[in-house]
């Protein structure tokens, strides 16, 4: 009787293979996101703390992802006032968020997504430094 | 028998002189005497009948049976209506029959004495011992010595006549004596005197003269002597003219005084014995000319003892009638007229046996009725005419003849007039007239004191100024501590009292518009809230209650409210704070919030465009 060639892989290489495919998928998925968040060195805005005391943050930048819920007000000078839907830990929140006039030529609409990289203006105003959507 | 009645109240004229018995007014030409016509006062400078110069005043007292009034004198008064009338005659209805022995044997005696005194009966002797019966009369107390009185009278006359007697006889000797001296001095006249022939020549010129002389002093002593004896016989004549005069005289007077005093059988009795006495028919009265002129108006005949006899046998027959129709009225219970009988009856013939003898008992329901009546004549003086409505049907009750019509209509009437004097009362109260106020209740106070609604009125009315006063003050109070819906709760309170003070009105109008606006806004936040809508039933309360923060009903619903939109609420609330602290930002967020959780929101909706304008200015 003719002896059959014996030929296996070991199981153990096979599951070091799919550790490695996956190591490899979060690694590049990483990747990707660090190369598509332009803000990625920007501090997160902390909204309860801004929806406690807005005053507290005045003065410093932060970024805030966001879909834009509904526009409040516009003016060709001042620019653009949208209310922009924000996940926090504690649920949803709406933050105002002014656009001003520099960034005219982006249009938004309702829905979009941005990331936003907001400094706390004087009042407490939520002041557009950049912006792109997500 | 007007003429009887007419001079008996003589009687009661001069028990009116003495008591000063008040007048009552006079009637109205032609109109009745109702009970409500009270005596009044007789005024302070009336003048008392004893003070007038004539007796008995200037008129003669008329007597009216129509009217029961008697007019005298200028004045009227009611029979009826007499304090000593009613108190004698009181005293006499309470009084036992006198029928005991004792005045049995009065009346006996008074029977015997009239009996014997009777003219068909007349001789010396039963005159005589009617005269002897007279002190065994007065031994009774009813007599009150009136028999002995008479019987002295008689003795008196006894002795004037034989006084009179006496001077006759002086007189008879005097006219002898003057026949003795009127012949002494004719034959003194006619003698020739014996002596003296010689000096006839002598003297033939000078003897008639002499002669003269001679006779005269002759006759002188018989002339001078005749005279006295003539002037003895007139002054005898004029003692006895004189002392039968006056005899005459008092026994009329007592008399009189009988009749005035209407002890009627003492009368008789004195009457005849009067014609006995004085057998030579002359009656007239010789008493005082105002006496005189009493009994010729008050008879229409020339006053004599036998119109005073006359009269007293036409009383005591009328008193006997009058008993007579008292008991048969009482049998029928006519007490009305049977006590009007038996008081006309008493007033004539008081001392009368008829009177005297009439049981208590029968008395009695009389003097029940007479106290109702009186009762009822003063509760109408008084004005009280509850007191006189019961009396009114008490008497109708026991007397089938009661006329009530009078006092029923003086009660009704005034009643009347003083409830619509107290309906206008109220009226004045209630617009705020106190003048009218005062003067109605004066008015209705005046017709019915004791009207028991005029007291209730009065509480009423009083009581109704206290609570509007005190609603007054409370509403002020409520007002200055903006105590709105205290106000609204006892709104029909306040209405009526400021019903007369238009400016309090106008703002208690004010309030009471706020507040039912208040109440809209409640009802539909109710509903709302019904409906699963709490935010939006929030709101409308929140937004009233800016307007009127210190409604308690509609804090209550906006707790309860708050409870059950507590995120949404929190949301606003948090907003406005950061908005009033200038924290524009998270302002809008919190008002942002807000309007996710319920987009219809008002107040995010403001919220939310009051800081966008901050924001954008231009937009």
């Amino acid at each position: 009787m003719a002896r059959r060639a014996n030929f296996s892989i070991s199981p153990v290489w096979i599951i070091g293979l799919i550790l490695l495919i996956i190591a490899a998928i979060e690694v590049g998925y990483i990747l990707l996101r660090k190369i598509n968040n332009p803000y990625r060195t920007t501090t997160t805005l902390n909204v309860p703390a801004y929806l406690e005391n807005s005053n507290s943050l005045r003065g410093n930048t932060y970024k805030v992802i966001g879909t834009i819920w509904n526009s409040l007000a516009w003016s060709p000078t001042a620019g653009r006032l949208f209310s922009v839907e924000i996940e926090t830990t504690d649920g949803v929140s709406v933050l105002p968020v002014l656009i001003p006039a520099q960034f005219n030529y982006v249009t938004i609409e309702k829905g979009q997504r941005f990331i936003f990289q907001i400094e706390v203006d004087e009042k407490g105003i939520l002041k557009t430094k950049d912006l792109s959507k997500v | 028998m007007k003429s009887i009645t007419s001079i008996l109240i003589i009687w009661l004229g001069l028990i009116n002189v003495v008591s000063a018995q008040v007048p009552d007014a006079a009637p109205a030409s032609g109109g009745a005497v109702t009970p409500a016509q009270s005596p009044v006062s007789a005024p302070a400078n009336a003048k008392s009948p004893a003070s007038d110069n004539s007796f008995l005043g200037k008129d003669v007292p008329v007597f009216n049976p129509g009217t029961e009034l008697l007019a005298w004198d200028g004045k009227h008064w009611n029979i009826n209506n007499q304090r000593i009338f009613q108190s004698r005659f009181e005293k006499y209805l309470n009084a036992p029959e006198e029928t005991a022995e004792e005045d049995l044997q009065y009346q006996q005696l008074l029977h015997d004495i009239l009996k014997k005194l009777a003219p068909e009966n007349y001789t010396p002797k039963n005159l005589i011992d009617a005269w002897r019966l007279l002190p065994q009369a007065s031994n009774y107390t009813i007599d009150s010595h009136l028999c002995d009185a008479l019987a002295d009278a008689v003795y008196s006359v006894w002795s004037a006549k034989r006084a009179q007697d006496r001077l006759i006889q002086a007189n008879e000797e005097l006219e002898r004596q003057r026949s003795i001296h009127e012949w002494n001095a004719r034959m003194a006249n006619e003698q020739e005197p014996l002596s003296a022939p010689s000096n006839q020549a002598a003297g033939q010129k000078n003897q008639p003269q002499a002669g003269n002389n001679s006779k005269d002093l002759r006759i002188a002593p018989h002339l001078q002597r005749l005279a006295e004896v003539n002037i003895l016989i007139k002054a005898n004549t004029l003692k006895r003219e004189v002392s039968e005069v006056q005899a005459r005289i008092e026994f009329q007077a007592l008399i009189v005084q009988f009749f005035i005093q209407r002890r009627f059988q003492h009368v008789i009795m004195a009457t005849r014995f009067y014609r006995y006495l004085f057998s030579d028919g002359d009656t007239s009265l010789k008493v005082g000319k105002d006496v005189q002129e009493l009994f010729a108006k008050g008879t229409g005949m020339p006053p004599t003892v036998g119109v005073i006899d006359s009269l007293a046998n036409e009383a005591i027959r009328d008193v006997k009638e009058g008993v007579d129709a008292f008991r048969f009225l009482l049998s029928k219970d006519e007490l009305e007229s049977a006590t009007k009988r038996l008081a006309e009856a008493f007033i004539v013939g008081e001392y009368m046996p008829e009177i005297r003898k009439l049981p208590r008992d029968m008395k009695r329901q009389s003097l029940d009725f007479t106290q109702k009546s009186n009762r009822l004549i003063s509760a109408l003086d008084v004005r009280d005419f509850t007191l006189a409505e019961n009396l009114v049907k008490e008497m109708e009750a026991m007397a089938k003849d009661f006329d009530s019509a009078q006092p029923r209509a003086a009660i009704e009437t005034t009643r009347t007039i003083s409830m619509m004097h107290l309906a206008k009362a109220k009226n004045a109260a209630v617009s705020g007239d106190r003048v009218t106020l005062e003067n109605e209740l004066r008015e209705a106070t005046t017709l019915w004191p004791r009207n028991p609604a005029l007291a209730e009125v009065s509480k009423l009315i009083f009581s109704q100024a206290d609570v509007q006063q005190q609603a007054i003050a409370d509403l002020e109070r409520l007002l200055s501590q903006h105590n709105y819906r205290q106000i609204f709760d006892d709104k029909l309170r306040f209405i009526a009292a400021t019903a007369i003070y238009p400016e309090r009105r106008e703002q208690l109008k004010k309030v009471l518009e706020d507040m039912q606006l208040v109440e809209a806004t409640i009802a539909r936040c109710t509903e709302i809230a019904k409906r699963g809508d709490y935010a939006g039933a929030w709101e409308g309360a929140e937004r009233m209650s800016k307007q009127f923060p210190d409604d308690s009903k509609l804090n209550e619903l906006r707790a309860n409210l708050t409870t059950e939109a507590a995120e949404f609420v929190r949301s606003i609330r948090t907003a406005q704070q950061l908005e009033q602290k200038e924290q524009i930002g998270s302002g809008l967020a919190w008002y942002l919030k807000a309007q996710k959780l319920y987009p219809p929101s008002e107040f995010a909706q403001e919220g939310i465009q009051r800081l966008v304008q901050k924001i954008i200015p231009a937009s």
